[in-house]
């Protein structure tokens, strides 16, 4: 009965929603008002302005940067969340007699990801130092670290992956894109600009462009770091076994 | 007939539809929040829908591509957040579904409901545990 | 061609999102979910979104499935009977 009332609504909604998508302009039109307004602006000056080649980097970074600012902080907050909920790990109490979050693997298994992993995070890094001029960028690489942090803790389990990133390095990086952010921001506001200026009044004209390029590169680096180690920790906190937590009270 | 040019925009409204469907009717709640994963997939893939253009290439200028052919960047900066915070909720979501279960041992929606009216509730059976 | 190869994603995408949605076993739906995500990464590469294309593969399809299959392993892995 429940289940026939919700079918139905969504069938009305889905005929609304069809309605609507027939009367939208046609997809693709260079005519459509997404394309005309302030579109040839952003793609014109980005280069001029933001001095990257991608243009959505320009756009996240440097127009948008309160935007994506906030965004670090949504992200460092879900960390936060979940730590809250879950419990985070104390200092060196992962033990190997609790560790039953892997399953035994074969040794080929094992000496291919031994193999595999120093590559991912290869390629991760080059995506996050490449993000100004070719697709990628700090997101990316972040999430590209933190998949290669899951197949390794897959295969090898918590004990192993947590003395690869020991918690002295992982804790405070945490929140490296935060305080990359914030302080590039600071900067700005040091170099003569305002908050989140890359380019700083107070430098000479010629010097601007390498300027820009290397802030913009520096946040990258701090996204891609500090959006690693969250969604590491993030995985490890929910893999990490209940005895542990036993222990640990 | 203008729906058959705009399927994109007809394909995303339908995954929403389906999505939306998950998270009222199903009971389960990991169902539930494929289901909100799918409601998000489908409106990013609607905006990026939007920004496209016929013949149109990736907004990156390396090589001195010409700009008039790009497609619309906007979206794809509005989206790239969006795919980050999507995943943030996910992974608060999914700590809170564990929590739920360790207090309740269901991850039905309506015997939660009993159990806070009173009903039996046990730790988790682990009975169907893989 | 274009066109047909975008409509054989489309049709994919709906097919998985149904699958998803109905399996019985929440590890499968979970697995169909990550293909779901992956055909969409497609997609929008053909949409000329490289950069989300990256994030979704890395994201939608990586990180948010392994969180789905710990929390399945850390609850359970059926769906309850519908009793009413």
């Amino acid at each position: 009965m429940k289940n026939l009332l919700a079918l139905l609504f969504i069938i009305a909604l889905a005929a609304l929603l069809l309605y609507v998508a027939a009367n939208m302009p046609p997809m693709g039109d260079p005519d459509n008002p997404t394309a005309t307004h302030v579109i040839p602006r952003y793609l014109e000056g980005a280069e001029k302005e933001t001095h990257t080649e991608n243009v959505i980097t320009g756009i996240i970074l440097n127009y948008r940067g309160y935007d994506t600012m906030g965004e670090v902080t949504v992200i460092f907050s879900a960390l936060a969340a979940v730590l809250a909920v879950l419990g985070r790990e104390r200092r060196g109490r992962i033990h190997a007699y609790v560790d039953r979050s892997t399953v035994p693997s074969s040794v080929i298994v094992r000496t291919m990801v031994r193999f595999l992993v120093p590559l991912i995070v290869l390629f991760s890094v080059y995506t996050i130092l490449h993000g100004e001029i070719s697709p990628g960028g700090g997101f990316q690489g972040g999430a590209i670290i933190g998949g290669s942090m899951i197949v390794f803790t897959t295969i090898f389990g918590l004990y192993e992956s947590s003395r690869r990133i020991p918690q002295k390095v992982r804790f405070p990086l945490e929140g490296s894109a935060v305080v990359t952010f914030f302080l590039v921001g600071v900067l700005g506001m040091v170099g003569g600009g305002n908050f989140l200026t890359y380019a700083w009044p107070r430098v000479a004209a010629g010097l601007q462009p390498a300027l820009v390029t290397w802030l913009t590169v520096l946040v990258e680096i701090g996204i891609g770091l500090g959006g690693a180690m969250v969604l590491t920790s993030i995985l490890f906190c929910m893999i990490r076994e209940e005895e542990e937590i036993a222990v640990v009270a | 007939m203008r729906l058959l040019h705009n399927y994109h925009y007809a394909a995303a409204m339908l995954l929403f539809c389906i999505g939306l469907y998950t998270v009222i009717a199903r009971r389960n709640i990991i169902k539930k929040l494929i289901g909100l994963n799918i409601m998000e997939t489908s409106v990013f893939f609607f905006y990026i829908s939007l920004g496209y253009l016929d013949g149109g290439i990736a907004p990156i200028r390396t090589g001195g591509a010409d700009p008039a052919r790009m497609v619309n960047p906007i979206p794809q900066a509005l989206i790239l957040t969006g795919i980050v915070v999507a995943v943030s909720v996910t992974a608060l979501a999914l700590s809170l579904v564990i929590l739920l279960y360790r207090q309740y041992g269901t991850l039905d929606v309506d015997r939660l409901y009993r159990d806070e009216d009173g009903g039996t509730h046990g730790g988790p059976s682990g009975e169907d545990a893989p | 061609m274009g066109t047909a190869l975008n409509l054989v994603f489309i049709a994919l995408l709906v097919a998985t999102a149904l699958l998803a949605v109905f399996a019985r076993d929440l590890l499968a739906a979970v697995i169909i979910f990550s293909v779901y995500s992956l055909i969409m990464a497609l997609m929008w590469q053909r949409l000329q979104a490289p950069d989300l294309a990256l994030t979704e593969a890395a994201v939608g399809a990586g990180v948010t499935t392994v969180l789905f299959v710990v929390t399945i392993f850390k609850t359970r892995r059926r769906e309850e009977e519908e009793k009413e």
